[in-house]
């Protein structure tokens, strides 16, 4: 490392500026598209979103925090928040606790490790659409899962819940959510395998050594040793799930349309910000939403870090 | 199976039992019968959506494993009929995810090895923007990328091909992956080139780039994979149908297109939609698996 420092001090007074402008030259097109698209949208945004905006001429009427007050106003807006808090709520600790279990069993020595990783896996790769597409045709009225229930005699049970034999899982409001909240666990889940798996492999392995030597069974290793030891895996997860969970929109859209149907019970606060743009085509509202979506997720954030992570330096 | 070579971490101590222990062995196999039929579970709706693909519509709502008559209406269907067609929606999912996976290794490579190795004034704000992209949600950019390109043209015609491929061009997954990569390699390698001469160009494309093929790999495959399951921006961007891709294709189908019940070429169309990356998935597996842990440790 010195010898190599040293070799490459200047030796001509122009190579530090030559080596300078290569590396700008090699960063110019990144960095010039995350200028425009992601630091200068930003600011865009919020100049949009105090401006009544005309889609060919731009600005209108300056119209301040009006955008805002209405969006929070909007029964429809406060839905939508509902039901993403709702879905996060729900759709974030199951697919976790689903992850980890996965991720626990695949770390073991079991024969077919690799085989068990990969299969769990895989509903994870395939896009959004695609499997919402397919996830809506199994629980169809007429869906395989419907007609597997009553093949092995489930109906009872199902029936002893309020479902009858052809209930449409998706299309009926009490039953939507959380038809779209199990799916997303099944796809989900095994993404957080991979995730908790690298944090399991952390782990040291006297720790386990140990606990085994104090004669502490399976259950009692899990729950004092692994569990507690996988904070920052939780934490790391935990941030990316409802990170996740507040941009909810594909899999509502393409079950419930652009109205979150049925009955605005698939309304999410990204479809909503959706329609304002694309329905309704009032860009400063769409705009003013994604500034709330942003600081909600921002908020989300910091709270996590507070509650799992490492405190804030501040 | 699990091969010896292959280190395996048995993290969670196995319990003692005494041998011979029958009640053990009982339990041993429920449990790998168990993880068999929920690894079965996994593949069962993907197969469900080919076998639905080749039978005809009055036998696609029943549960039966074999199309009864096996058929390739389905597929005639949604090659010839269905608006837009399935090779269209196909040719332009995979235009737009190979180009987009091209962009992304030659800027993120470029990138990746300036950030880790060349020496300019700034690098280390410029890098924390680079990781900052990561936090932003696309949602936030939905109104400024949208008026932008509609300002632009990229809206309109062949602009919406130009319009989807430049949002995702680069994305900064890629510059990081890459450059923790090169921050690997020992740096006397490029030493001795730099003193035989060659510029800074000649260094990262003959002796750099050769050896960050793994990183690349990984690049590649998450990117395609993303730019071809990608949703977001080709629903808000691609405006004619002429130009959608697989996944809007679907969206289309279900929503506003009258097809959503007519199951065996809307599955025909799931099939072609996965089928390409359960393919990249069998051959690349352990690339998915470093590249989403990978993706994961930076957090």
């Amino acid at each position: 490392m010195t010898a190599a420092s040293l070799a490459r001090r200047p030796r001509a007074p122009n190579k530090g500026r030559a080596e300078a402008l290569a590396g700008y030259l090699f960063i110019a097109v990144p960095m010039a598209l995350f200028l425009v698209l992601n630091v200068g949208s930003i600011v865009y945004a919020l100049f949009i979103s105090v401006w009544k905006w005309n889609l060919r001429s731009g600005p209108v009427e300056f119209t301040g925090l009006r955008n805002y007050g209405t969006a929070l106003s909007d029964p429809i807006f406060q839905t939508a928040i509902r039901n993403t808090l709702y879905y996060a709520v729900v759709w974030v600790p199951l697919t976790m606790a689903l992850g980890l279990f996965l991720a626990v069993i695949v770390n073991q020595k079991i024969h077919g490790q690799t085989f068990f990783r990969a299969a769990f896996y895989f509903p994870a790769i395939a896009s959004s659409a695609a499997i919402t597409t397919l996830w809506i045709f199994i629980m169809a009225p007429d869906g395989i899962f419907n007609q597997v229930r009553g093949m092995v005699g489930l109906n009872p049970l199902f029936s002893l819940l309020g479902f009858t034999a052809n209930q449409n899982w998706i299309g009926d409001q009490g039953t939507a959510m959380n038809t779209i909240i199990l799916l997303n666990a099944w796809t989900t889940s095994g993404t957080f395998m991979l995730f908790y798996l690298a944090s399991l492999q952390s782990i040291s392995r006297e720790v386990y050594e140990a606990a085994a030597i104090d004669g502490a069974g399976a259950w009692q290793t899990f729950r004092r040793i692994t569990f507690p030891l996988l904070k920052p895996g939780h934490y790391f997860v935990a941030t990316v799930a409802v990170i996740g969970a507040l941009q909810l929109f594909d899999q509502a859209l393409i079950g419930g349309g652009v109205d979150g149907a049925p009955n605005n019970a698939l309304m999410t606060m990204v479809l909503y910000l959706y329609n304002a743009a694309f329905k309704q085509f009032n860009f400063s509202y769409a705009a003013a939403i994604g500034i709330i979506l942003f600081v909600v997720i921002f908020t989300a954030t910091l709270v996590q870090r507070r509650l799992f992570g490492q405190a804030p330096a501040w | 199976m699990t091969s010896p070579a292959r280190p395996i971490r048995a993290d969670t101590p196995v319990a003692i039992a005494p041998v011979g222990d029958r009640s053990w062995a009982w339990r041993r196999r429920l449990a790998y019968t168990l993880l068999i039929a929920y690894a079965i579970l996994m593949f069962v709706p993907f197969a469900w959506s080919i076998i639905t693909s080749f039978k005809t519509l009055p036998d696609s709502v029943r549960l039966t494993i074999l199309p009864d008559p096996f058929t390739l209406q389905g597929w005639d269907f949604a090659i010839t009929k269905l608006t837009p067609p399935l090779p269209v929606l196909f040719f332009n999912s995979a235009l737009i995810a190979g180009v987009v996976t091209v962009t992304n290794l030659v800027l993120g490579s470029l990138a990746g090895y300036a950030f880790a190795r060349l020496r300019f004034p700034g690098r280390e704000v410029l890098f924390l923007i680079v990781l900052a992209t990561l936090m932003i949600p696309d949602q936030l950019r939905l109104v400024p990328v949208y008026l932008i390109f509609n300002g632009i043209g990229l809206t309109k015609g062949v602009g919406q091909y130009l319009g989807v491929i430049l949002v995702v061009a680069i994305s900064g997954t890629s510059i990081f992956l890459i450059r923790q990569y090169f921050l690997t390699i020992p740096r006397e390698l490029e030493e001795a080139a730099r003193i035989d001469g060659a510029g800074f160009f000649t260094t990262f494309l003959r002796v750099m780039l050769p050896l960050a093929g793994p990183a690349l790999g990984a690049v590649a495959i998450l990117t395609f994979q993303g730019t071809w399951n990608g949703f977001f921006w080709p629903l808000i961007l691609l405006q004619d149908q002429g130009h959608y891709t697989l996944p809007i294709g679907l969206l289309f189908f279900r929503t506003a297109g009258g097809f959503a019940t007519i199951y065996p070429p809307l599955m025909a169309t799931v099939v072609m939609a996965t089928l390409p990356i359960v393919v990249l998935y069998v051959f690349f597996q352990r690339y998915f698996v470093e590249g989403i842990a990978a993706t994961g440790v930076k957090g």
